[in-house]
Formats: C-alpha cells, structure tokens, sequence
C-alpha cells in the first residue's frame, strides 16, 4: 500500500482559491497532493480521517478558512473534532502529526507550500514518503 | 448559436462586440430585453480576445473574454451580426432604424461546421492580423481558435480562385460568389461600443516604428507572449533570436498634442508593466526596461503590481525617448533624455523594442447616426460626472473606449452602467406593461 | 440510477498548451477512457470556446451521455460554463464534475510526468465522484422587490435612481442628517469644473421627486439576516432626542455606497498639527469654495501668497520606508483621484487669487482620464512650478527663519534638476491625501463582507463579477470597494444597479440546490444536527405519522439552510447529507486517489 498520498481538504471560499493563487503564482510544488473542494471540511465526520489513513493516505491536511469562515461556528466545531481525532489517532498508533488544521485564505500561497513541504517532512521521517 | 432568424425588431442596438458591447448586451438581455450585436469583424471578443494575460490579476485574457462571448453567443435574448457594418442609424419618431450591411464571408454560416478541412486544402498563404502579421493563415480560415462563430470566412483578395475548398466542404457551405446584403434592423435604443484602434506604430517618425522590424508594437507582443501565440515562444521577429533586452517605450503614442493625442492613454503603463512582468517569466535571464515619464498604476492592486514587477528586477527609466535606430545585428538603439536624478543623455541598445502605442476612437460615426464627437475624437458625453454613458442624442448611449481611453476592468464596470442607462431610458419611453421590466411580486415595506 | 446505465463523457483541455505543455493530455484521456461506463474520453483545444462546449452538448445528444467530466482550469472560471453546456445538451446541470489541471496540476508541477499521472487520478476521481450525482434544481424563494441603499453619497444616489427609474421600490439610508456625501464640499469637480454641489442637489432633487424611494437620514445599519431576495436588515435611526427609533427593512438585495474617508495624516507627518498651516486637500478645497475671489487667500487670518502641494500622502506607501499605521497597515495603493484634484486646486488657486505661487511635489503625475490631461497643461500654463521627489526621500517641512518669505520652508531633492537640493519658502502646505475605505460596520459583520488587503470591499473577481460580492445579492457603488472618482462612482453605481435589477425584476430569485437532506429511511430523529445547526429555522425535528406511527424526523428548511455541513459529521446514522456533495462521494474520490497506481515522488 502506497502511503505518501497528501489529501487536502480545500475550503471552497478561502483554501481552494489559495491553492489556486499558487498556480497562477507559478509556483512549484510536490505532485503527491491531491486537494478537494469542500464547502466547509466540517462535514467530514471523525470516522472519514480514520478510513482515509486506513485506505492508504499518508497525510491530511485540513485547510479552512479559519476565523474567517463564511459559516457560523464552523471552524470551532471543525477545530474541535479534530482535536479528537488526533487522540483517537494515537490510539489507532498513528501519527496525529499526520493530520494537520490550518488556516489558508485565497492569497496564502507561501502558507499553502509550507503545508505541503511540512507534511512531506512528516512523511518522510515516517519513513512513507517514496 | 441562438438565431431568431427572421426578427429584426429588438429593444436595443449594441454597435461593437468587444468585452463592451458584450457586457452591455449580456446586462440588458439579463432583464430580459432583446439586443442585435452589430459586429465589423469575423468573431465577436474585440482586442480583449487577442490579449495574452490581463493585469492586475494576470488571468489569461481568454478565459475571461470566452465565457463572456459563449454566454452571448447562447443568450436567447441577443443576436449577433458579424462581419457586420451600420450604414446608418435614423430617428423614426421614438425609435430608430439602422441599415446594416452583412459583408460577403463567402461562406454559409448556417452550413459551415468549422472543421476545417477548406482551411487545410487552400494553397493560398495570408499573413495573420489576428497574429500581428508574424504568421499566416489560409485564404480560407476560422480566424482564431475560439472565435465565435466558429465557422470560417474566406479573403477575396487573396483567393487564388482554385476551388478547392469548395470540393472538399463536406456540408456544401462555400459560396464564391455570396454578395454584400442590407438589412434593416428596428430598435428602440442604441449603444454605441466601437472600441478603440491603437495609434499607429509610425507616428512619430523619430521611433522608424514601421521601419525597424525588431521595433513591435504592444498587440504584437501580447501574441508573442500568448500561450497559443505565433511561435509558441518569445523571438523577436527579424531574425527568430531569442531577445536578451527588452525594453518598452512609454507614451509612444499620446501625451502630445503634436501627434493630435494629447491625452493619456490610460492603459500603456500597466500593460507595459503586466508584458514585461511577462517577459521576465519566459525569458529569466533577459533584461527588461521601461522608459517612462511618469508610471500611472491608478486602478485597484495597480501600484502592488509595479512595485512588484520593480522587486523582480524590471528597470524603470525615468526619461524621454528621443529617437530610435537599427544598429548592428539587428539590434535597436534608444536614445534617452533622463528627467531623474541623472538628468543626461544616454544611447542604449536592446534587441527588440516595444512601442507602448495609445488608443484613439476606432470608428467615427458622426456620418452615419445621431451622435456628438468631442475634440480627442472619442464620443461625447455632455455630463460625464453622474451620466457617463449618455451621449448629445436621447436614445443613444455609449459603452466602453468608445467614450475614451480606458482599461477591461473600468470599460465593464461603465458597460454595465449603460446597460443600466438603457433600461431605465426604456422604462421611461413605455411606462405601463412593459412585460420585460414588469416587477411581478414581492414585500413593499419601507 | 443503476450502475450499468451510467454513460460518462470525460474531455481534458489543452487550454492553448497552458495544460498540454506539462500534461500529457492525450494519455490522461485515454486512461480515462478505459475505466467502466466512460464512453467518450476525448481532449480540446479550448473546452471553454464555443466548439468545446459544442463538444459536450452534442456529444450527449449523439451517445447518451448522462455524466459530464471536465478538467480544465479552475472551477471558479469555468464550472458554470460547462454546466450550461451541460443543460443545452439535455442534461441537468448537476450531472456535472469538474476537474482543476491547471491552477493545481499543469502550473505547479515542473516534471510533466508527475503531472500527467496527478491528472489522471484527478480524473478518475472526478469519474468515480460523478457516477453519485443526482439532478438538482436550485431552489426557487420569492423575492422581495424592494432594493436597500446603504450610503447617501454620490454612488448611493446613482444607484437608487437607476433603480426607482426602472420601476423598483428603494429604501436609501444615509447616516448623517443629509443627503450628499463628501462630493458637496468638493467645490468644483474635474473634468468639467461643474459645482459639487450642483451636482448633489441635482440628483437630491430627482430622488426626492421619485415616489419609488424612501429616504432615511440620521440612520444607521445594527445587524442584518437573511439572504438574497430576503434581507432583514434592522436599522437604527437618530431622532435628535436621546432615544433612537429601529425599524426592520425587508429587502430583495443590497446595494453598499458607503464610500471612503481621506487619510488624516499623523502628528508630524509633513509638519501636520504641528504647522496650523498644514491641511489636507479635502480642508483646503473646502477653504478654496467659500473663500471670495481677488486679492489673496486668507487662512487663519493670514494672507497667503506661496502654497505647496505635496502628493501621495497616505498612498502608495512602501514597507521599510513609510511608518506604518496603528494596526500595522500601509496604504500600498494609489488614490487615484488626487493628483488630478491637486492640479485642479493649484490652478485655480493661481486663476482666483492672481499673483499666488504654486509648487507642486509629486512623485508620478497620473492624469489619466478624459479630460484629465488638459488640467495639467493647464497647470502647467498657470505657472504651477513641479519639484519631483523619490519615494525615499520625501520633502522636508520644516520652520522658516526670521526673513524667509514664508512661515515654513519645504525643501526636496529635485530629481526633475538632476537631483538638486531646493528650498521653497511657503505660507501654505496643502497634503494630497490618499483614500481610506469608511467604516461598514454592523452591515458588513453580521453578512460577513469580505474585504482586500487594502481594507476595502472585496469584488468576486474584477473583470467577470465586478460590482458582485461573495455574498449573494449584495452589490458595490462607489467608493467602498476602492478610490475612484466621481465619474468612476457612478458607473459602478450603475453597473451595480442592473446587477440588482436583473436579480429583483421578476418576483423571485434562484439559489444554488446545495443544502441539506435527511434521508427519511434512515433518519431516526435523534436531533444530534439539530444541536450543530447555527442557522434559526433551517433544521428541525418533527413529528409525522409513518405507517400509523408517530416517528420523529428532521427536516431542512432550504431557503434558510446554507449548506455548511455541521450537521452531515455528527448524524448517526448517515441519514443527512448536503445535496451535491455527500459523504459518499468524499469517499469515493479518495478510493480512487488511494487505488490509482501512482508514480510520483513525495519530494
């Protein structure tokens, strides 16, 4: 099972158009990220992060729109359930620094990369990333 | 492609289908009044459609220029003319009644398919306008990848009359002897979007604009640096060597009553910016200049984006431009009055050297319709302040460059205006049961 | 839909080589072409044209196609293009998916192999999310027909105007006792030197005169809900005694016209406060409007006889080089309209008050508008003397000596004289400040307006959606979203106004179909989403007879719900989920980016 897949799971109104700010940035970065557009990621339920490691994803990163979330109380739910999670990832002896909530807004491309090279980084000390 | 063919009855006449007329009509068609676009070229989309990436955002013009022209294309409110050119627009009593000539396109639109396949059989070479000249098309063509319509047009002038295209048309859609047609169109409002030209590349005859071959002008570049453009890449055009110097030359064409444009362009700067900014992605290691009196980024993210193009390494030299030559190999030589802190003159070589060309009026249309032109050539508007898209003719509204010098952004915003300007002038001429501006339901509370 | 009658057109667009340069396109279509139910895999030039929309609608016409992939480049472009190529196909428009291999593939990754295959499994999840979409229709809720003007100044004005002419009933607010904003103290306005005032009173005078709208001064927004078509909007109005009276405004749209405010330079900054003779532009044209003509201008009981004009105060600041705000933010951006204003005030200044010397410090002239260009001439002609300075070194203002023949003295290296030290004595220095967006307030925090760096209103994007803000059903006039000039104001005014008018002329406003369902098998009425749901109203639990039973059931409220999805992570039962984007379809992407053979290197 290939275990260096980064999924990123893209608020609709910040995180995906800063993902997309990068690509007209043209700027560069590794191609094992795969980003899905969600309106919010509150939607996912604690057994989606635990199935997706279990189905091979090395790491996750959740990019909300932080405190500028369009949706009322979102990102506190959001923040708390994956504070959860992580606990629960311990149990699973996963590596809770596998998951990781952040804040991207439309403009945030140096952010956006910073993930992506941090994750890579966790990945690697995992000894997952190829 | 939405055609009520035999309608020529509509609310309003939009003159022009360039990202205006196009925004104008769209507006209008929106609350549900009827448009005839009346377009001079082949495709609707204008100058917008031939740019590269447009500034401040560098979005890639077509993108944003092609939903705006397929949304057109299919509003069933609006129908477009191409090749299509007003004769005359004439006051009858409230309304207004435009002779339109359909110019002979040799080719049947409601056959045509746009595959092609006459294109690829024609032996005859054109040189491209659409390309600046630096490559060619057939003499039987579609004039550019998204075009719309989409469907080919044939240059009497260079058809060697061999036939071909007629045999291999698989829909019989060839028409060599098709004729110029007039048609009549009924309207109830006009919206004057005829667009600008550039100045011409030989107006100051210091520059040798049209003399030198590596001096270009700024449409040119834009298709150098198009994705789809002419050779795919930046060369310059004397030779195909890829340029290590560049260098822009600002107000080539306005700020000077001697040219008759005594007026600022508005958009020379920060296209200017946005090409060089451009350049130095394609080209890292070429040298960029831009020889300015003043830099103008006024508009919103404008000063970010010259400060930004200055941080990646652009050089902006505060001076005059007095003459341009051809040198050796090719090369360009600027001779330069600095106005900054240097204060001397100085001659620089580079190897391809844009012209940073003005906008004047494209159409003058005081002959053919109602209508007041003010001394820049551009249309009048009496009150610009608080109705800056009405002209001297009641009925007569104004989109775009049409009313003077202005980028995308502001020449939307201010389509959009007329659009409002129309409607409400509409409104007005019929007050009771109009049914396309009927307000149907809805709370009335204050 | 069972699995078997699923027929899939996927197309992948070269974009003009934008995509095709690092992707393999061809490939990516014909993997794509070899996964069940795909049966057209086809790539474009240009999807977005017309013959790749063409394409797509033709193609479910000729083959029965019923689900729709597209990879291009980003949605935010293009996703509504496809899918009303979609519709003109026969198809709905949510049988649709599409794919970023642009913004996120073909423009950030270097090695065109690792693209390619990125694209691929992009796809195939793009296919394996799509075979789950279900039609959709968007939500139809009726409209008021009212439209609410918040903002009485010249873009507010424009606006309600166009909208009453075009038949709509307008609430217009302004916060302070009059009509008018900031254009009234101008005095003479470029290009065209009409009076401010003139130009209020005549546009006052048709709102007045227009039964269609109801003017409220002294008033001001406290909260605001709701939606497009149906904003509450509270607002508060000053009665002149301690009390204020509230009323609610019910309206289909709101048009923002809340403008801007001149920069207020700090203590120092050019000598202000310190110097009495120190005012901005906005002071010294209202100072230039009510001063007689003849002899000389007086201001603080002094004749004044050399005036200096200093640009850009407050605008086009640089990090490093300017001290920034309170907050820590910087005015980066030009204001537009004050270099053209400042030339205007120094020749009339010279023409009114003959005898009068002008010097004027700038760093860039930008008299960019119709009719601009002339003012400079014209200034120039008048005898306005121009000093230029570079952003680093500003001109100095500092205490004239005893003799000097001004109270201060402004002293600038020239670069217009190869860079020569000058000293100007001066009994007036006047500061072109820059523009500062007005506070929004209660309006823009409870709708939650999003703003740019710069503080003001952020359009959706400024070519395509220009006057549009993210939230639906609120427009922009004026100078709220950035510093424009009066004539600029009132085109956006207007622009604005036909986006209002489109939306509120026929009684009832569309919204997207991306809210909220319960299944009502698997619902058990347990009301775990009931405790996550914010919005008032838009979920509940019911009673309802099932087979004689009476069963608990929640139920969404769609014109209320906004899709956020709260409620979908904590049902027990997997019994609620946000049309379009269900959990079942997360998952199947993710299945499919898991099971792709991948070939690319972590880094």
């Amino acid at each position: 099972m290939k275990t260096d897949r980064i999924l990123i799971l893209a608020s609709a109104a910040c995180a995906y158009p800063g993902a997309d700010a990068v690509g007209q940035a043209h700027l560069s970065y590794p191609a094992n990220t795969f980003v899905l557009r969600v309106p919010s990621p509150v939607v996912f339920p604690e057994s989606f992060y635990y199935d997706s490691f279990e189905k091979g994803i090395g790491g996750i990163i959740v990019m909300s729109c932080g405190v500028e979330c369009p949706y009322e109380g979102a990102y506190e739910k959001l923040a708390a359930r994956l504070d959860r999670v992580a606990l629960g990832l311990r149990e699973r002896e996963i590596n809770p620094r596998r998951l990781k909530l952040t804040s991207i807004c439309t403009v945030c491309t140096k952010s956006f990369l910073k993930e992506v090279t941090d994750m890579n980084k966790v990945l690697a000390a995992e000894g997952v990333a190829a | 492609m939405n055609v009520r063919a035999a309608t020529r009855v509509f609310d309003t006449l939009v003159i022009g289908g360039g990202i205006a007329g196009l925004q104008t009509a769209l507006d209008l068609a929106d609350l549900g009044l009827s448009v005839a676009i009346v377009e001079k070229d082949a495709s609707i989309g204008g100058k917008m459609i031939g740019l590269s990436k447009v500034f401040p955002t560098l979005d890639c013009a077509s993108c944003i220029t092609t939903p705006k022209m397929a949304a057109a294309a299919h509003h069933e409110n609006i129908r477009i003319f191409t090749l299509a050119e007003v004769s005359s627009v004439v006051r009858r009593g409230e309304d207004f009644t435009a002779r339109v000539t359909l110019k002979p396109r040799f080719v049947d639109e409601d056959r045509c398919i746009g595959c092609r396949l006459c294109e690829y059989a024609c032996d005859a070479d054109v040189a491209d306008d659409f390309e600046g000249g630096l490559s060619s098309h057939r003499a039987i063509y579609v004039p550019f990848t998204n075009a719309i319509p989409q469907i080919a047009v044939l240059d009497p002038e260079e058809c060697n009359l061999c036939g071909k295209c007629v045999k291999v048309c698989p829909t019989d859609a060839v028409v060599l002897d098709q004729k110029p047609r007039e048609i009549e169109i009924e309207v109830r409002s006009v919206v004057v979007a005829t667009g600008f030209e550039t100045t011409p590349m030989g107006a100051r005859s210091e520059y040798h604009g049209n003399e030198i071959a590596n001096v270009i002008s700024p449409l040119t570049m834009e298709r150098l640096l198009a994705p789809h453009g002419p050779y795919g890449r930046v060369l310059r055009p004397a030779d195909g060597k890829v340029p290590d110097s560049v260098a822009f030359v600002q107000c080539a064409g306005s700020r000077d009553r001697s040219l008759g444009v005594p007026y600022c362009s508005r958009v020379c700067c920060m296209y200017a910016i946005k090409q060089a900014m451009l350049l130095s992605g394609s080209l890292p290691f070429a040298d960029i200049t831009i020889y300015t009196m003043d830099i103008r980024a006024f508009g919103k993210g404008y000063e970010t984006f010259y400060h930004n193009a200055s941080a990646m390494g652009i050089e902006f030299v505060k001076g005059k431009v007095a003459r341009i030559d051809e040198v050796d190999d090719r090369n360009v030589e600027v001779r330069v009055e600095h106005i900054d802190e240097r204060g001397q003159v100085e001659e620089r070589r580079h190897d391809l050297v844009v012209l940073s060309l003005g906008m004047l009026p494209a159409a003058d249309l005081r002959d053919r319709m109602p209508i007041g032109v003010s001394a820049d050539g551009f249309v009048t508007v009496p009150k610009p302040t608080i109705e800056p898209c009405r002209t001297t003719e009641e009925g007569v509204f104004v989109s775009g460059t049409a009313a003077g010098p202005k980028d995308i952004v502001d020449a939307i915003a201010e389509a959009g205006a007329a659009a409002m300007a129309v409607s409400v002038y509409l409104k007005k001429k019929e007050p009771e049961g109009c049914a396309a501006c009927a307000v149907t339901a809805g709370s009335d509370t204050p | 839909m069972s699995r078997d009658e699923v027929k899939i057109g996927v197309y992948i667009c070269h974009c003009g080589g934008n995509i095709s340069d690092r992707v393999d396109v061809a490939m990516v279509a014909e993997e794509a072409g070899k996964l069940p139910d795909v049966v057209i895999s086809r790539t474009c030039m240009f999807m977005c044209a017309d013959p790749g929309q063409e394409l797509i609608a033709g193609d479910i016409e000729r083959h029965g196609l019923n689900r729709i992939v597209v990879a291009s480049c980003s949605p935010s472009l293009h996703e509504t293009t496809f899918r009303s190529a979609v519709v003109r196909g026969g198809l709905n428009p949510f049988l649709y998916e599409h794919v970023n291999v642009r913004e996120q593939v073909s423009w950030v990754h270097a090695s065109g192999r690792d693209a390619t295959a990125k694209a691929t499994t992009l796809v195939r999840a793009a296919i394996a999310r799509v075979r789950h979409h279900e039609p959709l229709s968007p939500i139809k809720v009726g409209a008021s027909s009212r439209a609410l003007v918040v903002g009485g100044g010249v873009a507010g004005l424009r606006a309600a105007l166009d909208l009453a002419g075009f038949g709509l009933p307008v609430s217009l607010i302004e916060k302070s006792p009059k009509l008018g904003g900031r254009v009234e103290g101008l005095g003479t306005v470029f290009p065209a030197g009409e009076s401010g005032a003139e130009l209020i009173r005549t546009l006052v005078e048709q709102v007045s005169a227009a039964d269609e709208i109801t003017v409220l001064t002294r008033t001001h927004v406290t909260g605001a809900t709701g939606y497009v078509g149906n904003f509450s909007v509270t607002v508060s109005r000053d009665t002149g005694n301690s009390s204020a009276i509230e009323t609610e405004i019910k309206a289909g749209a709101v048009v923002v016209a809340t403008g801007s405010t001149p920069y207020r330079p700090v203590e120092g900054e050019f000598g202000f406060v310190r110097f009495p003779e120190v005012v901005t532009l906005p002071d010294f044209l209202r100072i230039l409007d009510q001063a007689r003509s003849g002899g000389a201008l007086t201001v603080n009981g002094r004749s004044i006889r050399r005036v200096a004009f200093i640009h850009c105060v407050g605008s086009r600041q640089i990090e490093g080089i300017h001290e920034p705000k309170p907050d820590c933010s910087l005015n980066l951006n030009c204001s537009r309209v004050c270099c053209t204003a400042t030339l205007k005030a120094g020749s009339d200044l010279i023409e009114r008050f003959p005898g009068t010397y002008v010097y004027d410090f700038y760093r860039d002239i930008r008299t960019y508008g119709r009719g601009h260009e002339e003012i400079y001439e014209r200034a120039s002609a008048d005898g306005v003397v121009f000093l230029r300075y570079e952003v680093g070194a500003p001109p100095q203002v500092t205490e004239a000596a005893p003799g000097d023949a001004g109270s201060m003295l402004v002293t600038v290296r020239d670069s217009l004289t190869a860079g020569m030290e000058i000293e100007v004595a001066v009994d007036l220095v006047v500061l072109a400040v820059g523009m500062e967006p007005a506070e929004v307030g209660a309006l823009a925090q409870t709708l939650k307006f999003p703003s740019g760096a710069d503080g003001f209103l952020q359009e959706v994007h400024p070519k395509l959606r220009p006057v549009e803000l993210a939230v639906a059903g609120v427009v922009l006039a004026g100078t709220c979203q950035s510093p424009r000039d009066i004539e600029e104001s009132c085109a956006s005014a207007s622009a604005a106004a036909v986006k209002v008018a489109g939306l509120l002329t026929r009684g009832y406003v569309e919204l997207e179909p991306f809210v909220a369902r319960v299944s009502a098998e698997r619902c058990e009425g347990a009301g775990a989403c009931v405790s996550q749901c914010e919005y008032e109203g838009a979920l509940k639990v019911v009673e309802a007879e099932v087979d004689g039973q009476t069963v608990r059931k929640a139920v969404v409220n769609g014109a209320l719900c906004t899709g956020c999805g709260a409620c979908v992570a904590v049902c027990p039962t997997r019994a609620i989920d946000i049309s379009g984007w269900t959990l079942d379809e997360f998952e199947a992407m993710v299945d499919a980016i898991c099971a792709d053979p991948m070939e690319v290197a972590g880094d």
